[in-house]
Formats: structure tokens, C-alpha cells, sequence
């Protein structure tokens, strides 16, 4: 059995690797990404912290819904949206197995799904705010809150640094797809090819290590020269950074809806309350 | 006049751990405005003598530090790296991991923000427009070529207004084309900021058009520090320390010339004025058999990538091509020009969008590509990505042992001694030289014991001799492999190895020809952005024909002459 081999733009490494360049750096903008990062960072806190003072479901179910819309407005691309949807998934099946295997019922089933939308709805405003932060900007916004130098930079970075450990794994596990003889035989549903890829991940990370490190010497050198310990001290270039940072009334404007539809669930809770059990 | 911008005193330097000084007793003294090329072979610690220039030796790197270096008149064990930095500028050999920040833009403004400077905009725009790469402000710096990003290095540095900008190797990851334009650069903002510019640089070709004075270093310590025109006169003791004399003076030495000359049009002058060009006795080029076996096809193949914004850019267009046993293919174009994607394409690697590969008679679509590497290899430009294992025998083996070869081990044994790295067999291959480790993923190839060889850039970042090594050891790899095909922008190595050349342009086969073809064809090397070699460029100066592509082929054309003694 011998399939033609096609060009793949979906779910192949090279794709995830744009896929998260796209996620990282915003590039399919949206709502949050035209905002000032601090009143994102606001807005992320006060929907991630809602759910959590109600047990009311119909509040939670509103507050879910928030979510999703935010994350239509954010314009979330596809690979961590099926991310999170997969995971919600499993959770899903992984609470009707548990519910019915250790003897439980309907009402223990909805009281695991109470901790779970809330879970829900904290990723799905993690989701908006940081699709549409783009380092710069989410490091910017830290400084300006106070952070150490050190971690907002750290954040920026490491944003830097993720194309980078893509492309090296890529790379590696290619060398290893070319050079490592695979499985002769499948076996059931390809298993021992699925084995073969999963020790292959594993083993690609020596190499992936090793290159790294080797590169980011030259780079911890160039920032000490280009003065990133002396900013750490000195506190100009953190003022010239948060210089560009500006509050208009977008910020305001969604800020406060998102205010008032939260107070709205929570209204909505109170009209037609849902308690579990 | 005398106006030293940097002194170096009875400097030594030891790093920690070391066994040994890497820097003994160095004296140096470099002139206000003068532009240096410091030349010496691998270990002779001229990246750590430019290191004490801008205060990473001692305060980055704290080993064992004796003697002074004043640079601007500030002693640098006063000093520290940040207030060093706003005199010296440093840009890297591997420069794109100096690169910190997404955009071209933030990478620039980084060095001025961080020192809180009032004026960082103007900065910025200053030192964008400075090396003329304005126009790339919004770009992230993954997207840049290598040309582009050696830019961005350069004009990060430029933020800081420096006095002095070191520059380590920047022929070494570039193309021709791309590094004389960084020397292009380097001189104009020499001439019209006064920037007092040093360079690390092993090609004489470079030095000799470019530089102003030349620091020649061995085991840790300048042997001289002349004017480059003397230094260029003592190509033997040049050569023995790794930098071989241009090919423009090996040639003035065999048409029995002699003396130096600093450009090819002054070279052919002096040749011209000495006696009359010979023309060459026409050396026989054996017509390739059109009959010989295809190793690979490619039919009506296109390709391309997505890209972050999500449309397909074209790569390769519709491109026919045959390659038959016993050819040498060089494949040129410029970045950008589709030469990878269409080894990767041969290789199977992956597969082209529309069209066929054949590969060894089997179309590429039929096999998973880790079965086609029983068929073709392909070795990476860049040597550390073909380093999976601890040690290189690991890394020769892993093919053949995971394939249950009974002869691995002698396989193995047969190809290190080959490649003459059986006693680094241990040795992790990151650890090697740049020339080493080339021959070591050739080895890599070599254990796949392909009908066809790919090859990108195999001679790139290498230094001189090395290269030569590598272009020898290639010519001899004929009777193991069917096909070599090799990417490349180094002229020498078409020249001296190739027998047909291939050049790309937009992923379309714009000629299909030979080396010799190639250099007299105006059009298309300029086309291609292509500098022939130096041999071949004062061939044509002297108006040879057929024209000689190598200096042994030009040696022959004065042969029947007498030569003055």
C-alpha cells in the first residue's frame, strides 16, 4: 500500500511553524490588536477572573459565550483554536467516562462540567489577549506595570527565539526521517511507524540543544554590548519604551462593554439561576 | 600624524580553563581612520584580539588578563562593555543570532533606547538610511536574506555613531556579490565618517582591493602590522599562514610578471605591458556523450511556499531538466533564485506541487522520502544541521547500521579514512572547523552511497585552503557517485570542478552551459550577479580565448613562451 505523496499546507511542520509566527506577531490583527496592551491586560483580568465568583451555570454559560465572541473578534487562527477545541473535547469524553466509571451520575457529570467551562472561558480570553499581543507590544505593557526589565524582555525573546527551535527541530527530525531506515512493516493502524516518529521526537532534542546553545552565545554577547544590563539599571530606556504606549477611547469603549455584559450575565444569572445538584 | 584610536600594550590573555595564552605579549597600534584587515589561520586569536577592543575580554570573557589596551584613549579594564560599545561597534560572523529583536525597525532602535538616548529616532532612521536598507524598517528580521541581515547587523551598530566598527568575517555566510557590497559599505562610511574600520578576513582578494593596512597574526601575536601594499608583497609568508595570494598575483608570477598588483585591469596593464598575450593553445574539451544514463528528471515541475500571510510564493516554475551520469552540475543564481528548493525537489525530499521527478527511473511521489535516500543525498549548507549524534562515526554510521548493512563498520572505517577525519572519528562534529566539518557531512553523504549527490553552498565560511580541500576531495568522489550536483555562488569552485552550469533565475533554467560558456557570456553574469574568478577575469582582459579557468590553465597559455628567469 503506497500513497502518492502530495505538498501539504495544512497540519505539516512547516505550517505549524507559520501558524505560530501568525499567532505570535498577530499578523491577522483584529479587535484587541488595535488596543493599547495595558487595558488588553485589563480586560484579559477581569474576564479570566468572573467566572470564578459564581456557581450559577446560566452566569458561566453567558460568561462562555463572551469568550467565543471575543475570540471571533480576536481572529484566533486555526491551529490553537483546534487546539483548544481538541482539549475541550477530551475533556468532555474524559468527565463521561469518569462520571459513569466510578459510579457517579447526570448531577456529577454537571458539576465537573461547572469547573470545566470555567477553565473554558479563562482559555478562551487567554486565547484573545494573546493572539493579539505581540511581543513587543505584551512587553511593553509589563514594563509599564512595573515588571523587572529582565522578564518583560525575557517574554520578547522568547517570542525570538520560538521560529528559531522550530526550524532546528524541523531540520533535525528531517535529518532523521532521511537518515534513520524507517519501520519495513506498519503493523496495525501503523503503529510501528508511530513509534518510529515518537522515539525520532524524542531523540531529536540532543541536537536541538546542543545547536541552540552554540548560537546564543553570540547572542547573550551582542546584548551585552548593545546594552541591555546597562537599560536593566538605568532607567531611561524603559521610559522611552513606554513612551509610545497611549489610552484612547477604544480602550475605554470596549473596556467598559465588556463591563457591562459581564454585569449583564451575571443579571441574566440571577433571573434564571442554574445550580448544579 | 599620529592618532592612535587604539593601543594595545604588552597585552596576554588566557581563557578561563584554558591550557594555554590565547593572546601573548601583543602589541598594536591602530590609527584614527584606517581600515585593517587582520588576516591569520584558524586559532591565531584574531577574533579575541577584536574581542579586547570592545571590552567583552575582559569583562565578558574574565580570564587571565595582563597588559592594556586604551581604546578613544579610555583604558578598556576601566571601562565596561556598555560605555565601550558607544566607540566600538562589533558585527558577528554567525550575525543573524545578533539579531534579538522581530522587526528591523526594533532591532536597530535597541542599542539607543537601552542607553536612554533623547535621539534614538533620529539615530535609527540615520543609521537605516546609512547602509540604504530604509525601505526594510517594517520587515521581521527572519525574512531577511543573508545580505539584508548582514545589513541590519551593520546598521544596529551604526545606531551607537561609533568610532571604530570591527567586522568578523563578513565573506564568510555572504555571497560574492553580497560581501563586496559589505565592503563597498565599510568603505564609504570609512571615507566619509572617518569610522576607523577592522575587519577579519582571509581572502586576499578582499584585502587587497579594500583594506589600508593588514595585521598579520599567529599563535596569539601580530607578526606585522604594514601598509596593505607591503603586506601583499609577502604572499609566501601569507601563505603560510593560511591566506593564499590572489589569483591575479599567482598569475602575474607565471606569465613571468611578477610584483603585485591590488586589481585585475592593473594586473592585465603590467601583463600587457611586459609582452604580448599568448592565446591559449586551445586545451581540448572532450564533448560530453549525449547517450549516458538520466540519474534524474525533472518534468514541467512547479513549487512554491506559503508564507506568514498565507499565499503561495513560487519558487520553481514549470522547469524542465535531465541530469546524466558523469556530469559535474554546478546550479548558480542569485538568493532567492529557487537553486535549494530544487535540490530538495531532486532529492525527494519533497514532493513539487505539479510536475514529476524521476528519480533513478521512479517517480519521487511513489516512495517515502526516507527511501529515496538509498537514492540521493542531499547535505545541508549549514554542516552543524547534519549533526544528529555524539560523535562523527556515530553520525556516518547512523544510515547504513539502521539499514542492517553487514559492512557497516568497514564502510564507515573506509570513508573517514577518505575523508581524512579518522582521527576526529570521536569527536562530537560541532566541535570541528568550519573545513572539517564540511568533510565530515560529506562523509555523511558518502555512507548513503547515493547514484546522485546534492550539495548547497558545500564551500561556503570556509577559508581558502580548506576550500581547496574540499574542491579536491570533490573531483575525486566521480568513481563512487553517478551524478554531484552542488549550489553554489563561489566561482572558483565552478570553474575548477564543474563541467556544466545550470542557472537559475525566478525558478526558471535561464542557461544550461559550460564554465567556460559561462564567463564569457556578459549578459548573463550580469544576470546573475556573478564575479567570475580572478584567473578568468584577466583572461578576458587580455583577451584569451578559449578563456583559461584556472591559473594551471593560464600558466599554460604563456607556457611555450620563454619565460624570463
Amino acid at each position: 500500500m503506497s500513497v502518492a505523496r502530495k505538498q501539504r499546507d495544512v497540519v505539516s511542520v512547516e505550517w505549524v511553524k507559520l501558524e505560530l509566527i501568525r499567532t505570535a506577531y498577530s499578523t491577522r490583527g483584529g479587535l484587541f490588536a488595535a488596543m493599547d496592551p495595558r487595558a488588553v491586560l485589563a480586560w484579559y483580568v477581569m474576564l479570566a477572573l468572573a467566572p470564578w465568583f459564581t456557581h450559577n451555570l446560566t452566569t458561566i454559560a453567558c460568561l462562555f459565550a463572551l469568550g467565543v465572541v471575543s475570540v471571533a473578534v480576536a481572529r484566533v487562527g486555526p491551529l490553537v483554536l483546534g487546539l483548544f477545541v481538541i482539549g475541550l473535547g477530551f475533556e468532555l469524553v474524559y468527565l463521561v467516562l469518569a462520571a459513569t466509571l466510578f459510579g457517579g451520575d447526570f448531577t456529577t457529570f454537571v458539576a465537573l462540567t461547572e469547573v470545566t467551562m470555567k477553565i473554558g472561558v479563562v482559555s478562551l480570553a487567554s486565547l484573545a489577549a494573546f493572539v493579539s499581543l505581540d511581543p513587543e507590544k505584551l512587553s511593553d505593557a509589563l514594563l509599564a506595570l512595573r515588571c523587572p526589565p529582565t522578564i518583560a524582555f525575557a517574554v520578547s525573546y522568547g517570542y525570538r527565539m520560538m521560529p528559531i527551535l522550530v526550524e532546528e527541530f524541523s531540520t533535525v527530525m528531517e535529518g532523521y526521517r532521511l537518515r534513520q531506515a524507517p519501520p519495513a512493516k506498519a503493523g496495525f493502524l501503523g503503529w510501528r511507524h508511530l513509534v518510529h516518529w515518537a522515539t525520532l521526537a524524542v531523540k531529536a532534542f540532543y541536537p536541538i540543544f546542543l545547536n541552540t546553545a552554540k548560537s546564543v552565545r553570540t547572542t547573550v554577547e551582542a546584548l551585552e554590548a548593545r546594552g541591555f544590563t546597562f537599560a536593566t539599571i538605568d532607567g531611561r530606556g524603559r521610559r522611552i519604551r513606554i513612551a509610545g504606549l497611549r489610552y484612547r477611547w477604544l480602550d475605554l469603549v470596549v473596556v467598559l462593554a465588556t463591563a457591562a455584559l459581564i454585569a449583564a450575565g451575571f443579571a441574566i444569572g440571577a433571573e434564571w439561576p442554574l445550580y448544579r445538584g | 600624524m599620529a592618532d592612535p584610536i587604539i593601543e594595545v600594550r604588552e597585552l596576554s590573555f588566557r581563557y578561563p580553563g584554558a591550557e594555554c595564552d590565547t593572546l601573548r605579549n601583543v602589541d598594536l597600534t591602530i590609527e584614527r581612520g584606517d581600515f585593517v584587515a587582520i588576516v591569520g589561520g584558524n586559532g591565531s586569536g584574531k577574533t579575541t584580539l577584536c574581542k579586547t577592543f570592545n571590552g567583552l575580554v575582559p569583562h565578558y570573557w574574565s580570564g587571565e588578563f595582563a597588559g592594556s589596551v586604551r581604546v578613544a584613549g579610555e583604558d578598556t579594564w576601566e571601562s565596561s562593555v556598555a560605555r565601550l560599545s558607544w566607540t566600538v561597534g562589533y558585527v558577528y560572523q554567525d550575525f543573524q543570532n545578533q539579531l534579538v529583536r522581530p522587526t528591523v525597525r526594533d532591532e536597530v532602535a535597541f542599542g539607543p533606547i537601552n542607553f536612554g538616548f533623547d535621539d534614538h529616532a533620529e539615530r535609527t532612521e540615520e543609521a537605516l538610511a546609512a547602509v540604504g536598507i530604509a525601505h526594510l524598517a517594517d520587515r521581521f528580521v527572519w525574512q531577511l536574506s543573508g545580505g539584508q541581515a548582514h545589513r541590519v547587523a551593520l546598521a544596529s551598530v551604526l545606531a551607537m555613531r561609533p568610532e571604530v566598527i570591527v567586522v568578523d568575517e563578513p565573506v564568510a555566510e555572504l555571497d560574492p556579490a553580497a560581501a563586496h557590497e559589505v565592503y563597498e559599505q565599510l568603505t564609504a562610511l570609512n571615507r566619509e565618517r572617518g569610522i576607523t574600520v577592522i575587519t577579519i578576513e582571509h581572502h586576499a582578494e578582499f584585502i587587497a582591493q579594500y583594506a589600508r593596512s593588514v595585521v598579520l597574526m599567529s599563535d596569539g601575536a601580530p607578526v606585522w602590522h604594514l601598509p596593505a601594499d607591503e603586506a601583499l608583497e609577502r604572499a609566501g609568508e601569507l601563505a603560510d599562514h593560511g591566506i593564499p595570494a590572489p589569483q591575479i598575483v599567482d598569475a602575474m608570477r607565471v606569465a613571468g610578471v611578477g610584483g603585485v598588483a591590488r586589481s585585475v585591469d592593473a594586473a592585465a596593464a603590467r601583463i600587457r605591458a611586459a609582452r604580448a598575450a599568448a592565446p591559449v593553445a586551445g586545451a581540448a574539451v572532450p564533448e560530453p556523450r549525449p547517450d549516458r544514463a538520466v540519474v534524474v528528471e525533472a518534468l514541467r515541475v512547479s513549487h512554491g511556499f506559503r508564507s506568514v500571510s498565507g499565499e503561495v510564493q513560487p519558487v520553481i516554475d514549470e522547469l524542465d531538466l535531465a541530469l546524466r551520469e558523469g556530469d559535474r552540475v554546478a546550479i548558480i543564481g542569485g538568493n532567492g533564485a529557487g537553486k535549494t528548493t530544487l535540490m530538495r525537489l531532486l532529492a525527494g525530499i519533497h514532493v513539487p506541487r505539479s510536475g514529476e521527478v524521476v528519480l533513478d527511473g521512479s517517480n519521487t511521489r511513489a516512495s517515502r522520502a526516507g527511501r529515496l535516500a538509498e537514492k540521493a543525498a542531499y547535505l545541508y549548507q549549514q554542516p552543524e544541521r547534519m549533526f544528529l549524534k555524539e560523535s562523527v562515526r556515530a553520525d556516518i554510521e547512523l544510515f547504513p547500521r539502521s539499514r542492517k548493512e553487514p559492512e557497516t563498520m568497514a564502510i564507515v572505517d573506509r570513508i573517514l579514512e577518505r575523508v581524512r577525519l579518522t582521527e576526529f572519528a570521536e569527536r562530537d562534529g560541532r566541535t570541528l572547523s568550519g573545513g572539517q566539518q564540511r568533510r565530515a557531512t560529506l562523509a555523511i553523504g558518502l555512507a548513503m552511497r547515493p547514484a546522485l549527490l546534492l550539495l548547497d553552498e558545500p564551500t561556503a565560511s570556509l577559508d581558502v585552503a580548506s576550500r581547496d580541500d574540499v574542491i579536491d576531495m570533490l573531483a575525486e568522489l566521480d568513481g563512487a557517485i553517478s551524478c554531484a550536483v552542488i549550489a553554489t555562488h563561489d566561482m572558483h569552485l565552478v570553474s575548477e570542478w564543474a563541467t556544466r552550469v545550470i542557472a537559475l533565475e525566478d525558478g526558471r533554467v535561464v542557461a544550461d552551459t559550460t564554465p567556460r560558456a559561462l564567463f564569457a557570456d556578459d549578459e548573463l553574469l550580469s544576470r546573475a550577479r556573478l564575479v567570475p574568478p580572478q584567473v578568468v577575469q584577466l583572461g578576458r582582459a587580455l583577451g584569451m580565448d578559449p578563456l583559461p579557468l584556472t591559473v594551471a590553465e593560464f600558466a599554460a597559455a604563456f607556457d611555450p613562451m620563454e619565460v624570463p628567469a
